[in-house]
Formats: C-alpha cells, sequence, structure tokens
C-alpha cells in the first residue's frame, strides 16, 4: 500500500492524465449530445497532453533557456512542451471542424442530439 | 504450336465477334458461330494428331512471376478431341434448338468463348494454367446457365457460381501446397510430387484436389448444382453439364492423380483405398435417385453423375485396365449422353412433355429421335454392340486387377439399374400406337436430328469397332504407367 | 536546378500536393485552372514516386536518407525512402491520378459550386500530400501529425457532399477519429517516455535495448496503437464509422477514402510495429496472433455485413472493412511471404476499390439509383463503366490474369509458411464470399432484363480513368515486375532487425 501511495505521490500528473482520459472516453462515447461529445474528446486529449507534458518535466529543472553563466543548470525536456503546441493546434482545428458540423447538422434537423438524429434519419429514409 | 494457339484463339475470336455484330441476322449469326467452332475443332484435332505422332507442342510465360505452360500431353489431346468435336455438333444441335429463342447473341459468344476456355483446360501443361482455365470455364458458362432468366435460372446461376468458386478455392490451396513443396507447377516431365516421396500432409493435398475438382465432377454430395443448372437451354445442358463441365472436373481429378502425384505415390496414401469406394457410393446413389426423377432432364442429370464416377473409379484404382477403361468411359459415356440429351431437346420441343410419365406414345410422333434414343439407353446398360461395352469391360477387369472384386459388382449393379431408367421410357414411347403425326419436320428439326442420329451412330460404330478409339487410350495409358 | 530537386525530391513529394493546395482556393473563380493544377500535381506526383522507385531499385534498396534543414537524426526530424516508401508513394501517386481525372469537371452536381469544388480538390491534395508524408516519414511525432492531417481531410471530403447526412456521418467520423488519434498520440508518448527518441530507427534501438525494465508500459503503448490506428483504418469491430463516411462522401471521395486513406493508416501500423518495435518484440508480445485473429474475423464479418447491403456504395464499403482484414492477417502472419502479399493485396484492394467506387458513382451519376436493385440493364447501356467494374470485381475475388490474384498467392504462401490452416480457409472463404457480394451486382447489370431508362457512359476524363485504373488492375495481375519487387524487398526490410 506504502509502495502504491509512493508512486502515485512521485507520478500524480500521470494519475491525473489518465482519469482525465477515462473520463474523456467516457464522455465521447455515452453523451449523445454533439457537444458533450465534443467536449469529452477535448478532455481526451488534454489528459494526453498532460501526460507527455508530465514527461519532459523534470523537478527542480530550470526554463530551458541556455544560461551562459550556469551551464551546468538542470533544464526540463523542452521537445515535449514544443509537440504539444503542435497537437493544441491539431486539437483546436478539429474542434473548430467539428463545431462547423454541429451548425450543419443542427440547420437541418433542428437539434444537437446524436439519437434524434438517427431517429429523424430513419423517419427520411422510410419515407 | 500455330494450331494450338489456333485452336485457342477461334472460339475466343467467334465469340467476339459474335458479341461485336449487334443487329446481325440469326442466318449469318449462325455461319460465324459454325465457322469459328468448326475451325477449333480441326485444329484441336491437328493437335491432338501432332500429340499422338509423338511431337512436342509447348507455350510457356510468366504470370506475376509465376509460371505457366500450355503443353498438351495425350490425356489432355484425349480430352480436346471429344469436347471439340462435340461442341461441333452441339453448335449445330444449337442452330434448331435456338432458332425461336431470345438472346441468341448472348447464348453464342458465350458458347463459343466456353470452348476455348475448356480446351485450355485440356491443353494446359502446369497448375497454374490448369487453374486459371478451370476457374474461367465458371464465368464463361454461367451466362448459359441463367439464359433463361427467370428466378429458378439465377438461383440454379448463384449454386453453379459459389459452388464451383468454393471448388476452385481448395484446389488453390492444393496447388500452393504443392507450389511451397516443389517450386514448381509443371507436371508435363513426368509425376510432379515424385521426388518429394510420402511426407505428411500429402493425403490432405489430394483430398483438397478431389475435393476442389470433385465439385465440377459432380462427386456426392458435392453434385447439387449440377440438377439445378438443368434449367439451362437442352444444347448448353448436353454439352456443359454432361461433357465440358463435368469432364473438365473429371479431367482435373485424374490429371491430378497421374500427373502431380504419380500413380506409384498416390497408391502408397491411405486414400487411395477410400476413393474408389467414394466413386462407387456415387456410381449407386446417383443412378437410384435418376430412378425416381419425373422430369427427363433431372433424370439425366442424375444420371450424370453416376456415369462421372464411372470414370473417376476407374482413374482411383490406379491400374492401367482402369486407366483404360476411363479414357474409354470418357469417349463413350460422352457421346451417349449427348445423344440423350439431344433427344429430350428434341422431346421437349416437338411435343413440349418434359416429364418422363407423359411420354407414352412419343416414340411415333418423334420415332428417328427414340431411336436414337433407344440406342443410347442400351448403351447406358453397357450391351454389347455399344462403346460403353468395352468401358466397362475395363473398368471392371482394373478393379479385379487392383484387388477390390466387389467395385466390379458395383459396376454390374449400377449396369441393371441403368436398365430400370431408361429402358421403360423407350418402351412406353413405342407402346401406344394412335393416330399421330410424325413431328420430324421442318429444318430447325432437321439441325437438331442430324447431329443426334450421328452421334448414335458413332456409338454403335466404335462399340462395333473399338479399334478406332484404342491408340489414343493406348497412348494415355502408356504416357502415364 | 533539375539537381536541387532531384536531390530533394523525397520532400518535394510530400511538400508540393500541400503546398498546391494552399494556394488552390486563390483561383477558386477558374475552375479548370483549379483542376488543371490538380491533375498536374499528381501526375508529378507520380512522376517523382516512379524516379524514386528506380532509384531505390537501382540502389538494391539501400534507403535514401534526408534530413530535414539539415540537421541529422536523433535531433533533425529524418525522412527516409525505403522500399516500403516507394511502394506505398507509387500506390498513393498511381491511384490519385485517375481519382483526380475522374473528378475533373465532374464534382459539380456533388458538391455544390465552384467553391466547394475548390475546397474540395484542396481537401483532395492535403489528403494526398499526408499520405506520401506517411510513406516517407521515419519520426513519429510526424507521423501523428500527418495522420491528423489526413483525418480532417477525409472528414472534409467526406462532409463536402451535399446530402445532410454526410455531415452526420462525418462528425461519426471526426468523433471516432480523433478518439484514434489521442490513442496514437498517447502510444506515442508511452513511446516516448521509455525511449526518450522520436526517430523510428534510435527508437527501435533504444526499446529493444530496455523494454524488459517497462514489459506494461510497452504493452500499453502497444495496446494504444493497434486501438488508434485500428480504428483508423476500419479495422473490424472498430469499424463503425466507414460505411457511412464512404458512402455518404462523393464517390471520387469514396474512392480515395477506401482506397488509399485506410491503407495510409494501415502503412504508419506496420512503420510503427515493425520499425520501431521490431519483429522479435511483436512475437515476445504475441501480437501477431492478435492481428491474426482480428484480421481473420474481419475478413467473414466485413464479408457477411457486405452481402446484406441493398445499396451499392455501402456494399463496397463494407467490402473495404473485408479487405483491410486482410491486410492486417498479412501483418499478423509475419513472414517475408506473408508480408510481400499483404503489402500487394493493399496496391491492389486501392486500384480495385477506387475502380469499383468511381465506376458506382458514374452509374450513380447517371441513373440516379443508388440500390442494386435497381440497376438492371446498366451494364448495357454503360459498357465500359460496368466493364471496368467487372474487370475490379474479378481482380477482388483473386482469379489469374488479375492482380487480386498475386497478393493472395503471397498471403497463402504465407499462411502455409506460418502453418496457419485457419488462415488459408479464411483467405478462400473471403473469396468465395467476395463473389457472392459483387457477382449479383453484375449478374443484375448485364443479364436481368428490364433496362434503365435512360443513361450513357461518362465524359472522356472520366472513361480515361476509369480505364486507367482497369489497366492497373491487369498489368498488375500480368506482369507486376519491379512492384511486385518492391514489395518482397520492402518485406524482406521489415523483417530485419536494424
Amino acid at each position: 500500500m506504502k509502495t502504491l501511495l509512493d508512486s502515485l505521490m512521485v507520478n500524480y500528473p500521470y494519475f491525473a492524465a489518465m482519469i482525465l482520459f477515462i473520463i474523456g472516453a467516457f464522455t465521447v462515447l455515452t453523451r449523445s449530445n454533439l457537444f458533450k461529445k465534443l467536449i469529452g474528446i477535448n478532455i481526451m486529449e488534454s489528459a494526453i497532453f498532460l501526460m507527455f507534458i508530465a514527461a519532459g518535466n523534470i523537478r527542480g529543472g530550470a526554463v530551458p533557456i541556455l544560461d551562459k553563466a550556469n551551464p551546468k543548470a538542470l533544464y526540463i525536456n523542452p521537445l515535449p512542451s514544443a509537440l504539444m503546441l503542435t497537437g493544441i493546434v491539431v486539437s483546436v482545428s478539429v474542434t473548430a471542424f467539428a463545431l462547423a458540423l454541429i451548425i450543419k447538422l443542427y440547420q437541418f434537423y433542428g437539434t444537437t442530439d446524436a439519437r434524434r438524429i438517427a431517429e429523424l434519419k430513419k423517419e427520411v429514409a422510410s419515407r | 504450336m500455330t494450331d494450338l494457339v489456333l485452336a485457342l484463339a477461334s472460339g475466343a475470336a467467334g465469340g467476339i465477334l459474335i458479341a461485336l455484330m449487334p443487329r446481325a441476322g440469326d442466318r449469318l449469326r449462325n455461319i460465324v458461330a459454325l465457322i469459328f467452332s468448326a475451325a477449333g475443332t480441326l485444329f484441336s484435332w491437328r493437335v491432338a494428331g501432332a500429340v499422338f505422332a509423338g511431337r512436342t507442342i509447348r507455350i510457356s510465360g510468366e504470370i506475376a512471376g509465376l509460371a505457366w505452360s500450355l503443353h498438351p500431353d495425350p490425356l489432355g489431346a484425349v480430352f480436346g478431341l471429344i469436347v471439340s468435336t462435340l461442341w461441333l455438333f452441339a453448335g449445330v444441335y444449337s442452330f434448331g434448338y435456338m432458332a425461336e429463342e431470345q438472346k441468341q447473341r448472348t447464348y453464342y459468344t458465350y458458347f463459343l468463348l466456353a470452348f476455348s476456355v475448356t480446351l485450355g483446360v485440356a491443353f494446359s501443361g502446369n497448375l497454374l494454367a490448369l487453374y486459371l482455365f478451370y476457374e474461367l470455364l465458371t464465368f464463361a458458362t454461367y451466362p448459359l446457365v441463367i439464359h433463361e432468366r427467370n428466378s429458378e435460372a439465377m438461383k440454379a446461376g448463384s449454386k453453379y457460381i459459389i459452388y464451383s468458386l468454393s471448388g476452385a478455392g481448395a484446389i488453390l490451396i492444393a496447388i500452393i501446397i504443392v507450389y511451397s513443396w516443389t517450386g514448381n507447377l509443371d507436371f508435363t516431365g513426368g509425376p510432379l510430387l515424385a521426388d518429394c516421396g510420402l511426407r505428411p500432409g500429402l493425403g490432405w493435398v489430394l483430398a483438397l484436389f478431389v475435393a476442389g475438382f470433385g465439385v465440377k465432377a459432380a462427386i456426392m454430395p458435392l453434385h447439387r448444382w449440377l440438377p439445378a443448372a438443368m434449367c439451362a437451354p437442352t444444347p448448353v445442358s448436353a454439352l456443359l453439364h454432361a461433357v465440358a463441365v463435368v469432364y473438365s472436373g473429371v479431367y482435373g481429378i485424374v490429371r491430378v492423380v497421374y500427373s502431380v502425384f504419380g500413380h506409384e505415390l498416390a497408391g502408397q496414401l491411405h486414400l487411395s483405398h477410400i476413393l474408389p469406394w467414394v466413386a462407387a457410393f456415387t456410381i449407386l446413389v446417383g443412378v437410384i435417385i435418376a430412378t425416381q426423377q419425373d422430369v427427363l432432364k433431372r433424370r439425366l442429370a442424375y444420371h450424370t453423375v453416376s456415369q462421372l464416377s464411372y470414370i473417376l473409379l476407374g482413374a482411383f484404382t490406379l491400374h492401367p485396365w482402369g486407366l483404360a477403361g476411363a479414357i474409354c468411359h470418357m469417349i463413350s459415356y460422352s457421346t451417349l449422353k449427348v445423344t440423350l440429351f439431344f433427344g429430350a431437346g428434341i422431346i421437349a420441343k416437338g411435343t413440349g412433355k418434359v416429364r418422363v410419365s407423359e411420354m407414352s406414345g412419343v416414340g411415333w410422333q418423334l420415332p428417328r429421335t427414340m431411336a436414337a434414343f433407344g440406342i443410347a439407353s442400351l448403351g447406358m446398360i453397357g450391351m454389347l454392340p455399344l462403346n460403353t461395352f468395352w468401358s466397362k469391360y475395363y473398368l471392371m477387369r482394373g478393379s479385379v486387377a487392383m484387388g477390390k472384386w466387389q467395385l466390379a459388382l458395383v459396376l454390374i449393379a449400377s449396369g441393371l439399374i441403368n436398365a430400370f431408367c431408361f429402358i421403360p421410357t423407350v418402351v412406353a414411347a413405342f407402346a401406344e400406337k394412335g393416330e399421330q403425326p410424325v413431328l420430324e419436320k421442318g429444318s430447325a428439326m432437321g439441325l437438331m436430328l442430324a447431329p443426334t442420329l450421328l452421334l448414335a451412330g458413332i456409338a454403335l460404330l466404335i462399340g462395333l469397332w473399338p479399334g478406332l478409339v484404342w491408340p489414343g487410350v493406348d497412348a494415355v495409358v502408356n504416357w502415364f504407367f | 536546378m533539375t539537381a536541387t530537386i532531384k536531390s530533394n525530391l523525397p520532400v518535394f513529394v510530400v511538400i508540393m500536393p500541400l503546398f498546391v493546395a494552399f494556394v488552390l482556393p486563390t483561383f477558386a473563380r477558374r475552375i479548370r485552372l483549379v483542376e488543371g493544377l490538380v491533375t498536374a500535381t499528381t501526375a508529378l506526383g507520380f512522376l517523382g514516386a516512379g524516379y524514386l522507385a528506380s532509384l531505390i531499385l537501382i540502389q538494391n534498396g539501400n534507403p535514401i536518407n534526408y534530413s530535414l534543414g539539415g540537421w541529422s537524426a536523433p535531433w533533425g526530424i529524418e525522412i527516409q525512402v525505403s522500399n516500403l516508401s516507394c511502394f506505398f508513394l507509387l500506390m498513393v501517386a498511381g491511384v490519385s491520378l485517375p481519382i483526380a481525372l475522374f473528378a475533373a469537371d465532374n464534382m459539380t452536381h456533388e458538391v455544390g459550386g465552384p467553391q466547394q469544388t475548390t475546397r474540395f480538390y484542396a481537401l483532395y491534395l492535403l489528403l494526398g500530400g499526408a499520405l506520401a508524408g506517411m510513406a516517407v516519414t521515419s519520426d513519429l511525432f510526424n507521423v501523428f501529425v500527418l495522420v491528423e492531417v489526413a483525418t480532417l481531410s477525409c472528414c472534409g471530403l467526406v462532409s463536402s457532399s451535399n446530402h445532410p447526412w454526410a455531415s452526420e456521418a462525418a462528425f461519426n467520423y471526426l468523433i471516432l477519429a480523433t478518439l484514434g488519434s489521442a490513442l496514437i498520440l498517447g502510444g506515442i508518448g508511452f513511446l516516448y517516455i521509455i525511449t526518450g527518441h522520436l526517430n523510428m530507427e534510435f527508437a527501435s534501438h533504444e526499446l529493444n535495448r530496455v523494454w524488459q525494465g517497462y514489459p506494461h508500459v510497452v504493452w500499453i503503448a502497444a495496446s494504444f496503437l493497434l486501438v488508434g490506428f485500428g480504428v483508423k483504418s476500419a479495422l473490424f469491430p472498430l469499424h463503425v464509422w466507414l460505411p457511412d463516411a464512404h458512402s455518404a462522401a462523393p464517390s471520387p471521395a469514396s474512392a480515395i477514402l477506401s482506397g488509399l486513406a485506410v491503407k495510409g493508416y494501415a502503412i504508419c501500423l506496420i512503420k510503427v510495429l515493425y520499425n520501431v518495435f521490431g519483429i522479435a518484440l511483436i512475437q515476445d508480445f504475441g501480437i501477431h496472433r492478435i492481428l491474426t485473429l482480428l484480421g481473420m474475423i474481419a475478413i467473414i464479418a466485413g464479408s457477411v455485413f457486405a452481402l446484406t447491403q441493398d445499396k451499392l456504395k455501402r456494399r463496397l464499403a463494407f467490402s473495404t472493412v473485408a479487405q483491410v482484414g486482410y491486410i492486417f492477417l498479412g501483418l499478423g502472419l509475419a513472414n517475408s511471404q506473408s508480408l510481400t502479399g499483404m503489402l500487394f493485396h493493399m496496391a491492389s484492394h486501392a486500384v480495385i476499390k477506387s475502380g469499383l467506387f468511381l465506376a458506382a458513382g458514374a452509374i450513380i451519376a447517371t441513373t440516379g439509383k443508388n440500390r442494386i436493385s435497381e440497376m438492371a440493364g446498366v451494364g448495357r447501356k454503360m459498357p465500359i463503366t460496368m466493364a471496368v467494374f467487372t474487370i475490379c470485381s474479378v481482380s477482388l475475388v483473386g482469379i489469374p490474369l488479375f492482380s487480386g490474384f498475386v497478393g493472395k498467392w503471397h498471403l497463402l504462401l504465407g499462411s502455409l509458411e506460418a502453418g496457419n490452416r485457419l488462415a488459408q480457409a479464411v483467405i478462400i472463404v473471403g473469396s468465395v464470399l467476395c463473389a457472392a457480394y459483387l457477382f449479383p451486382i453484375i449478374r443484375v447489370a448485364y443479364f436481368e432484363p428490364t433496362p434503365v431508362a435512360d443513361c450513357r457512359d461518362p465524359g472522356l476524363p472520366q472513361m480515361i480513368a476509369l480505364i486507367m485504373l482497369a489497366a492497373w488492375v491487369i498489368i498488375l495481375g500480368v506482369v507486376p515486375g519491379p512492384f511486385l519487387e518492391l514489395a518482397k524487398r520492402a518485406a524482406i526490410d521489415l523483417l530485419v532487425m536494424k
């Protein structure tokens, strides 16, 4: 029990990422509201970002700007943060695109509920 | 070599030509079909002649890095001879039978394409080419099966495709296994697997091959597509479902047993003690079911199922006598069965009767047809003046020589049941004499009648003078033993 | 000038379509120019891919390494043109060229006005560029970025159709695909945490050195990647988005989605599995067994679902699910024959499925009917379209002389080598089922009596596109020569540990 608690204390960003990821995935898969699905996606992606950035973090590390006076200073790894910048851009564009699609769907079906849309679609198909 | 190319090309060329002549009259189309069938027949006779004279004809190449070759050997030549000769007869018969039918263009297109493909099966010199033509045959004959375009025909067509493709799949697996063992698919230079010796999995390969080709050879229980396919026009049933298509399956099995395994290797497998009995089972059950059928074409179909296994039985004896019987039966049975089918077609066209129970008195309306039909029926029993007597003789000799005399009994029993199958029909046809007009008149009837009578004549001729076909049979047996 | 282009060709084949894609919207008013540009770009891409392939073939398969910005790996981003890359580049270029031709002058009724058409083309080129990038990249994070570019352009292509159902299909696709991307990014993250590298070669080296320390993390990374790429490449049962998306999209989009996009993700999975994890690790973890099993299930299930569809494009879409199964099956059997077969099947399916979707699109466009049962007599009215459809169907079933046979032949040899009898049976059953769901279409089109009212073959560019695809099918089936050689070498490369 002690070891688990210890590892939890040391690796808490990873556990947080895991919990966020599960919350996100659960939201995406179980909610029928399109907005909530989208929010779930965003939560999930945040979890991954968190994990990446935590991986690059070094406790006690400084901001990775080369300090000529102190060449042996401990820096955090800048690469994951840089990568996650790209990840965030991707995530934003996905969100924007999804919102545009939701607007289009709302214009046609008058609802943002996935189940209701499926029902309406069946009605149209049967007609 | 040119002969080989021309033999294969003439059917395909004719088919494509007919497909491209959209509004041609029936007459012109018939002439084109006749010319190209005759050309195919002529060239395949020349090929066969060259093969029997001992010359080597070979064309080979590569598809996607895999070698293929066309290389007729005596067995292929005999098969090619049977097919091409009967194709010409069936072509002439079609001109009469199809005269008033719809969709003649489609019919003749695929009729001729199937000719090329069947010759391809006969002349192929390695497993890849054999497989290719065997697959193509399914597609080339599919439009002929669904010629009537009604729901029954469509169902039969789907059944045919699914059965055939499943069979081809089994063959493909077997070919792949053989390829992985030998790295070679060519079977013209002695048995392909001869150097492999006995090894685990060999029996499975043979089983896969037999099951795969057995679909088209209508081994029970893989025969279900054949009676269903009888909804096709009669010339198609006669030629394809009594000879060409089903023979390609039989031919495939004989090929595999003798050219891929070789009789020595095959004899060492346990399976080769079971296979004759599978054939015997099909012989008996097929003919018994045939006697139960009322629709004449269905009766003929089940009878085909039974008779094909005669050939297989002969091949499975792995004995020179048995093989001789098998080849003899291939030749004899095809002439007789086509005669029977042609007769059934004339009866259906002339009187509109398709059921055996309706046929009393038909003989006086169609005397010459029923005479030919009667001769063929006698032949199916294996009576002496007819060619099947000789094949049955060799088949029995082969089974006894193999040490399975029980198989000879099966053959005799089957001959007796055969007698019940057709003789009562013929007797009934001539039994009731009434004031009925003779229907065998008109050019269409003439075109149907001539090939029928001619084939019955050929069957008699071979029966009286078996020396006519013996050189071919001898060549095949000498090739493999 | 030419020397510069030649030495930078690996980058150009990726950058060029991306660049043109962003320029296109400025020409939106001159739709002819847009179409010309797109066709020229894909044609140039094809030439470039051909040139690279010939280089690689001459060099006996030594990969061309290209360091972006002059920073060499592991610090910089590396592009590697290997046998696999050339194979996939050729496949992408060879298929996207006819699709671009088919789309020319033909898109307006499916997507709306010239504005929308231009956007469609921009997305099309973006997707092409992303796929080319997937072929050459050897950097894990680039894989993620390219996967995202491809996903977004795929969703855009699906939603470009006028029909409101398309938006819904695109939304579902987007949600599931983003879920997949998140998993992929997570998987890459775990790999990075263990190895500290994003370059595949270095990551692989490090992973094989240290993995015993973190077996669970490796497991999690593998399963994240497998599920992530599985969703994207429509591995049964993660395929749920595919039938809607591929049938709702405009026909050229369906063709490139089913033909290429799905394969792009598969290529990424292949690279990650074989170039990073490596064959030894795959076998230690038993991943190959999972892949084989999933592949077999996909073949059977996809085919059975396809059988029950009456809408033409949906049937073709489910057929893609089945064919993806062959790719995963070949991947799982993990020997050189099966990998060759898998790669070749991938290419031949790309060509075949594009041909099928384009022919289906032409039929639906002229007749206005999308159900198979309503297509009686189409074969006589649209002979060339239906001939191409037939050639492609026969090839997909796997008849010799057509491309499908070559792939299946090697897959069967591979399953024989792996001693997997069940896989052989499944491959054959899959072929028979494939015939069962494709031949009824041909039968109805050619042999059903009542002809549809008025329809004829599409215009010249469309015909050229269709004939080109049919020609690919036959060329690949009869003389695949160098192409098959590339696949063989690529398969051997995958099995060699660096």
